[in-house]
């Protein structure tokens, strides 16, 4: 890693050169109340300051709907769907999104390799910016809230200035070619450790994550503890929608037009459907909505920690906005937590803690 | 080329949703439901490499329709060709139903883990089959008939609805009259003609004598006849760790990425659909 320092205002000469060297900029700008992951024409579009968006930066690496393959019906012959990708930079990304594609790319460049997802991986350029807790974020509880690798060039705000750290040969170049940097001094170290602390700071709320794996487990069937938290989930497959790390797809096929040709492709699906887990003869394995609640954070909490030896939650908060029943990761986490003090406290455990805090 | 696995995809660079064309070369209708479709891959190289154990799976692909996942009943053995045991449920298994030999369908696979088989040599099996579970098991069972002399006693356990319903009849008829397998069959519902047992499949292993030591077991039919067969195995002293089931889930993409197949922690795709009892129990939702 090597570090430099930019004044802010050489954002726009980042921009330039970014523009010049890639098919698209995309980041952050605003959009009504709200902020959007968006393809950017002028630098003075892009907000750094933002503090979410609706829809993650991953989506630029998983897109919505996908073509996997072209196919010849009657011949059975099958080609790798054109490519349509263009180089693009993304600049903007927290660490928490960062964190999440380096997480989507154990299980898509995992022992079979999604090519879509590679050829889109190898064609991003990735700038990151720091960030600022606020209300709903918990990335702290995940470790994701640092960042030391899956981007190229990272920006923290030294509030009249930005601290580059450059992890790649083209970052580099690009810093030498349009920016005018100068190397970190003394100041500019305090700068960023006070800045540091003061981020580390700024976070009013910790879940609660001791032996959690464990203790999802050994909760899995406190029917009424899933009730409590996942009967009035309305199965919008908002929150999947919505959160970075969530990747399951459906396929489909459609036939052109001929009748003899045709493509298939994938599009976002969400466990929290009914249909997601549902077998022929309407055999059901998830048939509750509560169960299917449940699932979805046993994945993301046990299953994906289980598997790859990581939680599928970044922190970043997005469905705790995005649902509209409350519904979130940290309430999950809350009442396994109470559930289990509320156990110990029965057996009387709880009675001998309260006894030695006298 | 090396054999289809996701190592060779990888080295390949190959698109994994992409299948191989593949011609329906015999097709012989086994139930007013169930139909059993042989099938050639048309590339000779693809061909040569297709290997897999019993219990792996492919995913058939009707273009235009879309994929299912459906285990692979023929022997590993049986060179140049593959065979799918096919039950009509949906648009799939139905549009399969419509087709004639020649026509053309797709296949990506073999995916998953099948039965231990290099495990299970120099043993006594007992295997059972609950209706259209035999299509996975049909695979072991031929691979066994291949290696006989590789085995002990080898134990298999049919049921079925009614006669009417028991798939790969005739050759099990063969099987049991040649004595190359001790072969139970028994039906819920018999008619006028039947001669074998009546009753659930759990019912067969009241006299039946297991070396537990000595004995694996793999049992492949609806989940809910799981738990009560592994009951009857393990008051046979069986361990659960020694017996073997298959699991169905949903399926779309077969190579760990979609999420519809999770099962607990892992995939069915990928680190089933054949699990140990024990692995079985373990994992949340399995059963
Ligand atoms: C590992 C494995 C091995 C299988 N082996 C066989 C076999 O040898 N022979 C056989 O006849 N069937 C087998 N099946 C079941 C078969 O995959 C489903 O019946 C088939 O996918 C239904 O597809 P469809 O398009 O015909 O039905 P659809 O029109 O898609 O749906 C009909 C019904 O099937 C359910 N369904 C849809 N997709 C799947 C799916 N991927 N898996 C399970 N259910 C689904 C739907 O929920 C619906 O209730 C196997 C399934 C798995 C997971
Ligand atoms: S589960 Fe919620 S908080 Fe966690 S990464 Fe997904 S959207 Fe963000
Ligand atoms: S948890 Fe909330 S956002 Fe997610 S599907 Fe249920 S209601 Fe929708
Ligand atoms: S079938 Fe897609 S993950 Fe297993």
């Amino acid at each position: 890693m090597i570090y430099k320092i930019i004044a802010k205002q050489a954002i726009e000469d980042l921009f330039k050169g970014l523009q010049e060297n890639y098919d698209e900029v995309a980041g952050p700008r605003a959009c009504g109340p709200a902020f959007v992951f968006d393809k950017l024409q002028h630098a003075c579009e892009l907000r750094l300051d933002y503090e979410s968006t609706i829809l993650p930066p991953t989506k630029y690496f998983l897109a919505p709907t996908e073509r996997l393959m072209r196919f010849n019906r009657v011949t059975g012959e099958s080609y790798d769907s054109e490519p349509v990708q263009t180089s693009r930079a993304i600049i903007g990304m927290h660490p928490c999104d960062i964190n999440a594609v380096l997480l989507l790319d154990e299980i898509f460049l995992g022992d079979f390799i999604d090519p879509h997802y590679a050829a889109a991986r190898k064609s991003t350029f990735i700038i990151g910016t720091s960030c600022m807790p606020t209300v709903g974020h918990i990335c702290n509880a995940f470790g994701t809230d640092e960042i030391h690798r899956g981007f190229d060039l990272f920006l923290t705000d030294l509030d009249d200035r930005y601290l580059l750290s450059c992890r790649s040969v083209p970052a580099l170049e690009l810093v030498d070619k349009y920016l005018a940097a100068s190397d970190p001094t003394a100041k500019d170290i305090d700068d960023f450790q006070e800045r540091t602390k003061r981020f580390k700071d700024a976070f009013t709320f910790t879940p609660n994550m001791d032996q959690l794996p464990l203790l999802y487990g050994a909760k899995y069937n406190d029917e009424q503890l899933w009730k409590d938290v996942g009967d009035d989930c309305l199965c919008c497959g908002a929150c999947a929608a919505v959160c970075p790390v969530c990747y399951c797809f459906d396929v489909c096929d459609k036939l052109d037009a001929s009748g003899q040709t045709g493509l298939r492709y994938r599009s976002w699906d969400s466990c929290l459907k009914s249909e997601f887990a549902e077998v022929a003869h309407n055999h059901n394995f998830r048939p509750t909505r509560a169960s299917r609640v449940r699932y979805r954070f046993y994945h993301k909490f046990v299953g994906n920690f289980s598997r790859q030896g990581k939680m599928l939650c970044v922190g970043c908060g997005r469905c705790m906005r995005a649902c509209k029943v409350n519904i979130t990761p940290a309430r999950i986490i809350g009442a396994l937590q109470q559930s289990q003090i509320d156990k110990e406290d029965a057996t009387g455990d709880g009675i001998e803690k309260a006894d030695d805090a006298e | 080329m090396s054999a289809l696995t996701a190592k060779a995809y990888r080295e390949l660079g190959a698109n994994p949703y992409r299948p191989w064309p593949a011609r329906i070369t015999s097709i012989t209708e086994l139930t007013p439901k169930e139909t059993l479709f042989e099938l050639r891959l048309i590339d000779k190289n693809v061909r040569d490499a297709f290997e897999f154990t019993a219990g792996q799976f492919v995913e058939l692909s009707i273009f235009g329709v879309g994929e299912a996942p459906i285990s692979i009943s023929s022997a590993p053995s049986k060179q140049g060709f593959i065979e799918l045991c096919i039950r009509k449920t949906g648009s799939v298994t139905n549009a399969i139903h419509r087709m004639r030999c020649g026509d053309v369908v797709g296949l990506r696979g073999p995916f998953g883990r099948g039965f231990p088989f290099e495990k299970m040599m120099g043993h006594d099996v007992v295997l059972v089959a609950g209706g259209l579970g035999i299509a996975p098991l049909k695979s072991l069972i031929n691979h066994i008939h291949d290696e006989r002399h590789a085995f002990g006693k080898v134990t298999i356990l049919l049921g079925a609805r009614n006669p009417s319903e028991i798939l790969f009849r005739q050759e099990f008829d063969m099987w049991r009259h040649r004595q190359d397998f001790d072969l139970i069959m028994t039906v819920d519902q018999p008619d006028s003609v039947w001669d074998g047992e009546v009753g659930l499949v759990t019912r067969l292993f009241t006299d039946l004598e297991i070396d537990p030591g000595n004995t694996y077991g793999a049992i492949c039919g609806p989940p809910v006849m799981y738990p009560f067969v592994v009951e009857e195995m393990r008051k046979k002293d069986l361990n659960v760790d020694r017996i073997y089931v298959s699991i169905e889930r949903r399926m779309k993409c077969g190579i760990g990425m979609c999420g519809h197949c999770a099962v607990g922690h892992q995939y069915t795709c990928i680190e089933g659909p054949v699990f140990s009892y024990w692995e079985a129990l373990n994992l949340e939702e399995a059963l």
